[in-house]
């Protein structure tokens, strides 16, 4: 049986494009092959490590997993997306480099998605909550803590909470001062 | 190997187009997997992604009538699915694999570490079907399995759930990402005690026989409910990766334990 081909219409990162797709093609050969975004990187291939994580329609998703001729009409942002006309690096990107939140970087594309989506949702997740949201990802250097800091930081910026930002230790976890005691 | 995709746009068109050769395709989470023998075996994907009708969450007579194309995150996120039931999608802890997988794909993959169908088996979840020669009909999820065991083609359109049911639920994984050996879930429904299991590599079961011990002796104990699923011959259970055969047996026996007096308020 012959191979059987697709066109893709669909915006990526604010551009849009067509494809001509074979209907197997996942988002991701898509995206790295046709598109040259290659921080939308193959990891595991069934959708567990999240390092080809995009966000379709304001949604994350697994790339990998997902074929590309579903895209059809959806919005797509990679991390290329994230990157101001003149070159500069994104809040959350930013708080990557300074909270040490890569080691190999292979994960911190994935990561840094999902991040996006939740920062700029506008809710304020607690520490549980925020475990949570970044579990589908996995970071095989361990950086965990770090990740966890630098989005935990930028989420508290996006609500105007910049002094809680700061109070932000190590371990990720918020400080305040102790209450005064009663007299 | 599959190399057609028809992008069906209605349930009757998709299950229509079902042939021996031809497989459906939901969220993807399954199908689209490295690895996964369905595109190796089919000629031809239906993919249900562009289907009307499959995505509503309702309230219904009979409880909870959920589209079999709704995400595991639409699960969540919804007001009136029931909690157990919500529980059950957030075995899957990967938020981006929940805004794919649906609740149809997950049932139809019948997979011996499913997320959610020991707490349908529990709960006695209806199933709606679609054949391929357009007749419709409404079915209990075990008779879903047995059908589709046997081959019989068939397209989930709907699952309907109660929704005021006491359910306990359990997951034994390595970690939250990681395949679980066991996923066990317990209802208390006016027929009584309901206990059902997917064991890895293994099977999805209901528990029947344990589930006539409890109605007979509510207050059983652990000695009891261990030894039972240590002589269960029906369970065929094997030893792998996962642990050895005596290992998940005694592991059903404690969790069917905890659950029996989990549902009776007792303390585990």
């Amino acid at each position: 049986m012959d191979k059987q081909y697709k066109v893709v219409h669909c915006t990526i990162n604010g551009k849009k494009v067509e494809r001509i797709v074979d209907v197997r093609a996942s988002l991701t050969d898509m995206l790295r092959n046709d598109f040259r975004l290659t921080s939308v990187k193959k990891g595991c291939e069934v959708g567990e490590c999240g390092a080809c994580t995009v966000i379709i329609d304001g949604e994350g998703f697994n790339s990998c997993i997902y074929l590309a001729v579903w895209a059809e009409g959806k919005e797509i942002w990679t991390l290329e997306g994230l990157i101001g006309p003149g070159g500069e690096l994104s809040d959350i990107q930013q708080a990557f480099i300074d909270e040490g939140a890569i080691q190999c970087g292979f994960c911190t594309p994935g990561f840094i998605m999902t991040s996006w989506e939740i920062v700029n949702s506008g809710k304020e997740y607690t520490d549980d909550e925020l475990r949570k949201a970044l579990s589908g990802h996995l970071c095989r250097c361990t950086g965990y803590e770090n990740i966890f800091r630098a989005v935990k930081k930028t989420m508290l910026r996006h609500l105007g909470k910049f002094e809680e930002a700061e109070k932000v230790n190590s371990q990720g976890i918020t400080e305040y001062p102790e209450p005064m005691p009663f007299k | 190997m599959a190399t057609q995709l028809l992008m069906a746009k209605s349930p009757a068109e998709a299950a229509g187009s079902k042939t021996a050769s031809a497989a459906f395709i939901a969220g993807g989470t399954e199908v689209n997997r490295l690895g996964s023998e369905v595109p190796a075996q089919a000629e031809t994907l239906i993919s249900l992604k562009k289907c009307s009708g499959l995505g509503q969450i309702e309230k219904v007579e009979k409880g909870i009538k959920i589209g079999s194309m709704c995400t595991f995150q639409q699960i969540v996120e919804s007001e009136i699915v029931p909690d157990y039931l919500k529980e059950a999608a957030l075995f899957m802890a990967s938020r981006t694999k929940r805004n794919m997988a649906t609740i149809g794909g997950n049932i139809a993959a019948l997979r011996s570490d499913s997320y959610l169908l020991p707490t349908l088996f529990a709960v006695c979840a209806r199933v709606e079907v679609l054949t391929p020669d357009g007749k419709q009909d409404d079915i209990c999820v075990n008779s879903y399995k047995e059908a589709s065991e046997a081959g019989k083609d068939m397209l989930i359109t709907a699952v309907i759930v109660p929704d005021n049911v006491k359910v306990v639920s359990k997951r034994y994984s390595n970690t939250a990402q990681s395949h679980a050996v066991l996923t066990m879930s317990a209802a208390a429904l006016e027929k009584g005690f309901t206990l059902a299991g997917a064991i890895k590599n293994c099977g999805i079961y209901r528990f029947k026989g344990f589930e006539e011990m409890v109605r007979e002796n509510p207050d059983i104990s652990e000695e009891e409910a261990i030894a039972f699923f240590k002589g269960a011959d029906s369970l065929k259970i094997s030893e792998d990766m996962f642990g050895s055969e005596a290992y998940k047996r005694y592991l059903l026996g404690v969790t069917a334990y905890d659950f029996c007096r989990k549902l009776a308020g007792k303390e585990v």
